[in-house]
C-alpha cells in the first residue's frame, strides 16, 4: 500500500473543565487499538478550570506493524492551513480557532458546538457586548470543507453527560477520523467511570454528524442556532403599544395606561421606527423599578415556579428562596409624599450619607412571614402616584418627551437618538443614579443646548455620548465626551475615579 | 491534589523490553529511576509540576529503591539538594519551571556548577514559553552559559526524551558538571510510548547507607578553591563534555540530496522543522529530508567540529533558534568566522522573528523564506496556506474576544477582590502590589486590580519603596504558596524590621493551587485536629503586630477590615488573613460526601443563587465585581427591554459571593439563594407547605 504523505491531524479547543483532556485520551487509545501511531500534546496551562485550551492530536493511518520500524515525525504544533479535524467546544472558541486559519476549505472538518459561553469581557459590559454568534456560525458554514455544527452541549445535557462525549461522536460520525467506531467506542468503555453516559452522548453525536455526512437534512441543531444577540426581530409600533398597555395597566392600573397612550400620541410623529422606539423606552420608564414594583414581582407565583426550574428542585423537595434586599434613604425617600422624599434626600446629599444607612435583609420569601412582608409591600402600589419617586420620574419623562417631540419636528434621527438616552436609566442604588446623572447630562448639554446646529452632527453627538456613558461605570468616558465631569457619587470617590484614570 | 497517578505509577515498574504509553513527563520520571537516581526533588510549576505529583504517588516503589524524594520549599531548596552529588556517587535529579524555577534556583547552581560533581546531577527544566505560558519570556539558555551546566534539548519524542536523560547522567559524570534538560510545555504533555528497562538500584541508597563523609577542600566554593575550580571548567569540563557528546552522537546528522542547503535546529524544534519542510513537498511522513539538518540535542556546549563539518561545502544553512538572544546563530557565525569557513550565508533571525515562539506556522514560514532565498521553488504553498486566515478574518468582521483563565467558579479569592473593589470606593484608589498565585489573575477584568508583580512570593518586597511613596496606605497581596516559598523572610520579615506601614493581605486558601493544589506546611492535612493556625503562629514570632483573619465569603467585613487597616493609627505592617478553602479542593472533597448523603437518603441542603430575570436591569455591575464562570448574561426575556440581563447557570457552588456582593455593594435587589431541600424531612414539608399555602391565598 502507498503511505499517506502526513498523518491526520486533529485540533480541539476547549474550555476548562469540560473533559478536553479526556476526549484526547479517547482519541489515543482508539488509535492505539487500531495500531496506528499516535502522538497527543496539550496546552493545559493553569489548574483554572476557566479559560481557552487546546489539545492536538496526530494520528498516522497506517498499521505501525506495517511501517517497517519507520517511526512517523509527528508535530507538536499545529500549521494554519493543515488541520483535517477541528473540533470547538463553544462558539466563541470556534471563532477563535477560525481567526488562526485552522479551518481552511481544502481540509478541515469543523466539529463546533453552537453554543454560548460567554467571556468575561463579553458579560461585563453595561450594555450588551456579546460577541456577533451570528456572524461566526455563517462564517463557520463557508469556510470549512465540511461543517458540522450543531447544539453539542444541549445534547450533552439531553443524554446526561458531559459535552466531550458528543463532540467525540460527532467527530466520529463525520467520517473525518481514520477510527471505526467499534474503536472509538471501545476507548470509552476502557475509560471506565460514566462510561455508560459518555457512550449515550457520542451515540446522539454519531448520529447527527454521520446523518449530515451522508448528506441528509441539516443536523437539528443548526435551527436551534442562535440568532444575533439584541437583534430579535424588532416589534413594530402597533405591538410595542399594546405591550406597553398591558405592562402598564398592570404596573399602575387602567389610567396610568391611558396617560401611556396619551404620551406615545403626543410625540405626533408618523415615523413608524420612531414611535416604536418612544414608545418602548417610556414604556419601560413608566414602568420604573422600585420598591413596590420588585415585591410585586417576587412574590408572583410564576416567579417561585421559575426559581424551582432554574435550580433544578426535582419532583417535590421543599425550595426554600431567600431575597437580598437592602433599602435605603433613596429607597424609603422613593415612598415618602414629594415634598417629604425631598428634604430627605437633600438632607441626606448635604451631609453624604445617601448611602449611610441601607440595611441588609436576607428575607425568606418562600416562607410564610417573608412572604407577607413583601406582599404587604407590592400592596403599596395604590400609594405610588403620590410618591417623591413617582413625581420625580413623571416631571423628568416629560421634560424627556417634550425634547423628543421637540426634534421630531426638526428631525426624525435627530428625535430617535433622544429617545433612545433612556436606555441609559436602569437599575438600583447607585447604578440608577449613575444612569440618571449621565441621561440628564445629555439632555443639558447636547440636547438642550447643543453646541452645534445642524440636527445630523447633533444626532451622532448625542449617540456617541449614550455610547460612552456605557463604556465604563466611571463616567470617564462620557465626562470626555461632554468636556465636563458628570458626578454622582461622593467626591472623595470620584478623585479617586479621576486617579486610576491617571493612573 | 488536582491529578492523582495511582493508576499511572505502575508504569514505573516496567522491566526490561517492555512498552511504555504515556505523558512526556512520565516518561522523565520513568528515565531517571532507570538511570539509578538515589535522590529526586523540585517544587510545584507547570508544567513539570506532575513530575512531583507522580513521586509522591509513587513512593512505595521509590521505598523499595532507596530513592529519597522531597518535595522543596522552592527551586532553590532544590537546587540546593543537589549538593549531594558534589562529594559522593550519587545521582540526583531535581525538576522545576523555568526560567522563573532557575532565577529561584540560582545561588546554588552557581555554587553547583563550581564545585562540580561527581555523581551525575540533572535539572529537569519545563520551559514555560510561548502558547499557555503564565511568565516572562526569557530563554534558560543564559544559565547554562554563565555557569557552564550542559543544556540538552531533546527531540520532542519519547524515546529520545528518555535516552537523554540516561545520557544526560553519564555527560554530567564524565565531565563532572550538572546538566539541565529542557523540556517546552508541549513536550512535557507530549503523549506517546517507548521501550523501558528495568529500574536500576542506586549504589548507595536509603537501603545502601554512605558511611564516610568525605572532605575536599577543592570543592568548597571559597577562593582559592573558586579559582581552580573555573580553571577546571575551561580545562577540563568543558572539553570532557564536547568529547562525550561528539563520542556518543548526542546530536544528530540527516542527511539529505539537496546537499548544497542545510537546516540546523535545536532537538526541541525538530519535529516542527520537518514539519514545515513536509508541508512544503521537501520531506515524507517519516522525516526523510531532502534538506540536509543538524539536531541539536545539546544546545550548549556546541560541538565546533561538527558545526563546521556540516555547514562547509555549503551554499547557505539556516539556524532554527527559538528565543532570544540568539546565543546559538551568534555562536555558529562566531565558529564559522574561526575556522575560516567563510563561503556559506549563515541565516537565522534575519528570516525568522527575533522573539517569541516559533509555532508551526512561524517555523514553516522561515523555512519557505530560507529556501526562496535558496533558489528552492516552493510554488506557493504557504501562501495557500495561509490564505484561510484571511479569509477567516473577512468573514469575521473583527477579533474574537479574548478567553485567558480566570478564577474558579466559587473561588475563595474572588471576594477579597470584590471587597478590595468596594473598600475603593469609599477609600479612593490605591497602589496594590501583587504577587504570584491564581490571585495574580485578578489583575485581569473584571477586577484589574494589582499594578505591580515582581516574582512569586515577592509582593511585599516589592511593595517596599511604594508604601513611603504614597499619602495613603498600600496592599500587598501574598498567597500562602509565596508565603512559604520565601514571602515569610524576603516579605514580612523584612517589612517588621523595616517598620514598613503598608497593609499585606495574604489568601490562605491551603494548597499551592495555581499549580495543581499542592500541599503546603499550612495545608489542613498538615495541621492537628484543630484549626491551622501555623500561618498565623509564624506572623506573630516575627513580631507582626497587627493581625485580622477573615472569613472570605463575608464580602462586606472584609471590606469593612480593609477600610479598618487604611485607616487605623497603629504603624506598621498590618496583616489580614484571608481564610477561605480552594474551592476546587472543597468541592473534591464534598462532592462524594454529598453523594453518599443521599445515597443513604439524609437530608441535604443543596445551594445555589440565581437572578430575576424581570428585576435584573442589565446593567451588569454585578458582573464586574465577580466574572464568575456561572454567573453570565442571556437574552432579556421582556420584550421591550434589549441588554442581556445576569442569570446564574448550572455550575453555581452556591459559595454566596453574589448575594454578598449585592448587599455589600448595594448593587440590587434581583439576586436570591435558593436553598433546595433533598430528602426533606417531616418538618420540612409542613414548614414548605405553609409557605406555599399563604402564597396561594393571596396571590
Amino acid at each position: 500500500m502507498s503511505m499517506p504523505q502526513r498523518p491526520t491531524t486533529i485540533l480541539i479547543a476547549a474550555l476548562g473543565g469540560e473533559g478536553g483532556g479526556v476526549m484526547a485520551d479517547w482519541l489515543v487509545d482508539a488509535a492505539s487499538r487500531s495500531g496506528f501511531p499516535v502522538q497527543s500534546t496539550s496546552i493545559p496551562g493553569v489548574a483554572q478550570r476557566t479559560g481557552a485550551t487546546t489539545y492536538y492530536l496526530e494520528i498516522y493511518p497506517v498499521p505501525r506493524e506495517t511501517l517497517g520500524g519507520r517511526e512517523p515525525v509527528m508535530s507538536l504544533t499545529p500549521t494554519p492551513g493543515n488541520v483535517d479535524v477541528m473540533v470547538a467546544s463553544e462558539l466563541l472558541e470556534a471563532a477563535r480557532a477560525m481567526q488562526s486559519g485552522y479551518v481552511s476549505p481544502e481540509r478541515t472538518t469543523f466539529v463546533a458546538s453552537t453554543h454560548r459561553v460567554y467571556a468575561t469581557l463579553e458579560k461585563m459590559q453595561m450594555g450588551d457586548g456579546r460577541f456577533d454568534g451570528a456572524r461566526a456560525l455563517e462564517g463557520a458554514r463557508q469556510l470549512a470543507k465540511r461543517p458540522v455544527l450543531f447544539d453539542m452541549r444541549e445534547l450533552a445535557l439531553a443524554n446526561g453527560t458531559v459535552i466531550n462525549a458528543v463532540l467525540f461522536g460527532a467527530m466520529a460520525g463525520s467520517g473525518a477520523l481514520p477510527l471505526s467506531r467499534e474503536a472509538c467506542e471501545a476507548a470509552i468503555r476502557a475509560g471506565g467511570r460514566g462510561a455508560d453516559a459518555s457512550l449515550r452522548g457520542f451515540a446522539a453525536g454519531f448520529g447527527i454528524a454521520a446523518s449530515a455526512a451522508a448528506g441528509g437534512a441539516t443536523a437539528p441543531g443548526e435551527r436551534r442556532a442562535p440568532v444575533r444577540p439584541g437583534a430579535r426581530s424588532p416589534l413594530d409600533a402597533q405591538q410595542v403599544i399594546e405591550h406597553g398597555v398591558e405592562r402598564l395597566k398592570e404596573y399602575q392600573g387602567d389610567a396610568y395606561a391611558d396617560l401611556f397612550l396619551q404620551r406615545v400620541n403626543s410625540v405626533g410623529t408618523s415615523d413608524a421606527a420612531l414611535l416604536a422606539e418612544t414608545a418602548r423606552q417610556l414604556a419601560v420608564w413608566m414602568s420604573y423599578d422600585d420598591i413596590i414594583r420588585v415585591a410585586d414581582l417576587k412574590t408572583r407565583a410564576t416567579r417561585f415556579e421559575r426559581v424551582r426550574r432554574e435550580v433544578g428542585a426535582q419532583g417535590d423537595e421543599p425550595v426554600v428562596v431567600v431575597d437580598y434586599l437592602k433599602p435605603g434613604v433613596e429607597e424609603v425617600a422613593s415612598l415618602l409624599p414629594p415634598f417629604a422624599g425631598r428634604r430627605l434626600v437633600a438632607w441626606a446629599q448635604r451631609r453624604g450619607k445617601l448611602d449611610a444607612y441601607n440595611v441588609g435583609m436576607h428575607l425568606k420569601t418562600s416562607g410564610v412571614a417573608g412572604y407577607l412582608v413583601m406582599r404587604g409591600l407590592a400592596l403599596l402600589r395604590r400609594w405610588r402616584p403620590h410618591s417623591h419617586r413617582y413625581a420625580e420620574e413623571q416631571q423628568l419623562i416629560e421634560r424627556w418627551l417634550g425634547d423628543v417631540r421637540e426634534a421630531a419636528t426638526r428631525s426624525v434621527p435627530l428625535a430617535l437618538e433622544i429617545a433612545r438616552c433612556a436606555r441609559l436609566l436602569k437599575g438600583y442604588g447607585d447604578t440608577h443614579r449613575r444612569g440618571r446623572a449621565s441621561f440628564v447630562g445629555i439632555l443639558d448639554a447636547l440636547v438642550e443646548n447643543p453646541p452645534m446646529a445642524d440636527a445630523a452632527a447633533q444626532a451622532a453627538a448625542i449617540r456617541a455620548a449614550c455610547e460612552a456613558a456605557l463604556a465604563d461605570p466611571e463616567g470617564q468616558a462620557l465626562s470626555r465626551q461632554l468636556g465636563k465631569k458628570v458626578i454622582w457619587l461622593n467626591p472623595g470617590a470620584t478623585a479617586a475615579g479621576a486617579t486610576r484614570s491617571r493612573a | 491534589m488536582e491529578r492523582s497517578f495511582r493508576e499511572e505509577v505502575g508504569k514505573l515498574r516496567l522491566g526490561d523490553g517492555e512498552v511504555f504509553h504515556g505523558e512526556g513527563i512520565l516518561a522523565v520520571t520513568k528515565a531517571l529511576l532507570q538511570s539509578g537516581v538515589a535522590y529526586v526533588g523540585g517544587y510545584q510549576g507547570a508544567p513539570v509540576s506532575h513530575v512531583m505529583d507522580v513521586l509522591n504517588d509513587a513512593r512505595d516503589i521509590l521505598d523499595e529503591l532507596g530513592v529519597h524524594v522531597e518535595t522543596n520549599a522552592s527551586e532553590a531548596g532544590a537546587a540546593a539538594m543537589l549538593g549531594a552529588s558534589i562529594n559522593y556517587p550519587l545521582r540526583g535529579a531535581v525538576a522545576f519551571k523555568s526560567t522563573v524555577g532557575t532565577n529561584v534556583a540560582s545561588d546554588a547552581l552557581s555554587n553547583l556548577a563550581s564545585a562540580g560533581v561527581k555523581g551525575g546531577a540533572l535539572i529537569v527544566l519545563g520551559e514555560d514559553y510561548g502558547e499557555g505560558s503564565s511568565i516572562i519570556q526569557e530563554r534558560s539558555h543564559a544559565f547554562a552559559m554563565k555557569s557552564q551546566i550542559w543544556l540538552l534539548d531533546p527531540r520532542p519524542n519519547l524515546p529520545k526524551i528518555v535516552e537523554m536523560v540516561e545520557r544526560g547522567f553519564e555527560l554530567s559524570e564524565a565531565s563532572s558538571t550538572p546538566v539541565m534538560l529542557e523540556l517546552r510545555i508541549r513536550a512535557c504533555h507530549v503523549h506517546g510510548s517507548f521501550v523501558t528497562r528495568a529500574n536500576r538500584r542506586p549504589a548507595h541508597s536509603k537501603n545502601d547507607r554512605l558511611s564516610e563523609p568525605d572532605f575536599d577542600y577543592g570543592r568548597i566554593c571559597l577562593p582559592p578553591a573558586t579559582y581552580a575550580q573555573e580553571k577546571h571548567k575551561i580545562e577540563v569540563r568543558w572539553p570532557a563534555a564536547v568529547a562525550f557528546i561528539r563520542e556518543h552522537r548526542l546530536n544528530e546528522t540527516f542527511d539529505g540530496d539537496l546537499g548544497h542547503v542545510g537546516i540546523l535546529c535545536q532537538g526541541g524544534l525538530y519535529n516542527a522543522t520537518v514539519r514545515a519542510l513536509q508541508l512544503l513537498g521537501l520531506a515524507d511522513a517519516f522525516g526523510a529530508s531532502r534538506v540536509p539538518i543538524y539536531c541539536m540535542n545539546v544546545t550548549y556546549p556546541l560541538v565546533p567540529d561538527e558545526l563546521v563539518a556540516f555547514c562547509a561545502g555549503k551554499q547557505a544553512v539556516l539556524m532554527i533558534e527559538e528565543g532570544q538572544p540568539a546565543y546559538i546563530e551568534d555562536a555558529l557565525l562566531a565558529t564559522l568566522r574561526r575556522h575560516d569557513a567563510n563561503a556559506v550565508r549563515a541565516h537565522g533571525k534575519d528570516l525568522l522573528p527575533l522573539a517569541g515562539e516559533y509555532t508551526g506556522e512561524v517555523v514553516l514560514n522561515g523555512v519557505a523564506a530560507f529556501l526562496e532565498s535558496a533558489g528552492i521553488g516552493t510554488s506557493g504553498a504557504v501562501g495557500q496556506l495561509l490564505s484561510a486566515k484571511k479569509r477567516a478574518a473577512e468573514l469575521l468582521g473583527g477579533a474574537v474576544p479574548a478567553r485567558p483563565p480566570g478564577f474558579c467558579v466559587g473561588c475563595p479569592e474572588r471576594p477579597v477582590f470584590a471587597a478590595m473593589r468596594i473598600a475603593g470606593r469609599e477609600l479612593g484608589a490605591f497602589h496594590v502590589s501583587a504577587d504570584i498565585g491564581c490571585h495574580t489573575f485578578a489583575t485581569l477584568p473584571p477586577f484589574n486590580l494589582g499594578n505591580t508583580v515582581l516574582g512569586y512570593g515577592l509582593g511585599l518586597a516589592s511593595n517596599s519603596a511604594m508604601q513611603p511613596m504614597f499619602g495613603r496606605r498600600t496592599v500587598t497581596v501574598m498567597g500562602d504558596g509565596g508565603f512559604w516559598h520565601n514571602g515569610l523572610t524576603s516579605g514580612i520579615a523584612n517589612a517588621v524590621f523595616n517598620k514598613d506601614d503598608g497593609i499585606l493581605v495574604i489568601m490562605k486558601n491551603g494548597y499551592s493551587s495555581a499549580t495543581g493544589a499542592q500541599e503546603l506546611p499550612s495545608s489542613p492535612q498538615h495541621s492537628e485536629p484543630k484549626a491551622d493556625v501555623a500561618i498565623e503562629r509564624a506572623l506573630e514570632g516575627i513580631g507582626v503586630g497587627w493581625m485580622r483573619t477573615v472569613d472570605n465569603y463575608r464580602v462586606g467585613a472584609v471590606a469593612q477590615t480593609l477600610k479598618e487597616a487604611m485607616t487605623t493609627d497603629y504603624q506598621g505592617l498590618k496583616v489580614i488573613v484571608a481564610e477561605g478553602e480552594c474551592q476546587l479542593e472543597r468541592q473534591r472533597r464534598l462532592r462524594p460526601q454529598v453523594a453518599e448523603r443521599l445515597a443513604k437518603g439524609q437530608r441535604n441542603v443543596r445551594v445555589r443563587y440565581g437572578v430575576d430575570e424581570d428585576t435584573c436591569s442589565g446593567d451588569h455591575s454585578c458582573i464586574r465585581l465577580s466574572g464568575c464562570p456561572t454567573l453570565t448574561v442571556k437574552d432579556n426575556p421582556d420584550p421591550l427591554r434589549s441588554d442581556p440581563v445576569a442569570t446564574v447557570i448550572d455550575g453555581c457552588v452556591g459559595c454566596g459571593l453574589c448575594g454578598e456582593n449585592a448587599h455589600a455593594a448595594t448593587l440590587c435587589p434581583s439576586f436570591y439563594r435558593a436553598e433546595v431541600i433533598q430528602n426533606p424531612r417531616a418538618w420540612d414539608r409542613l414548614v414548605a407547605g405553609m409557605g406555599r399555602s399563604v402564597r396561594r391565598l393571596l396571590s
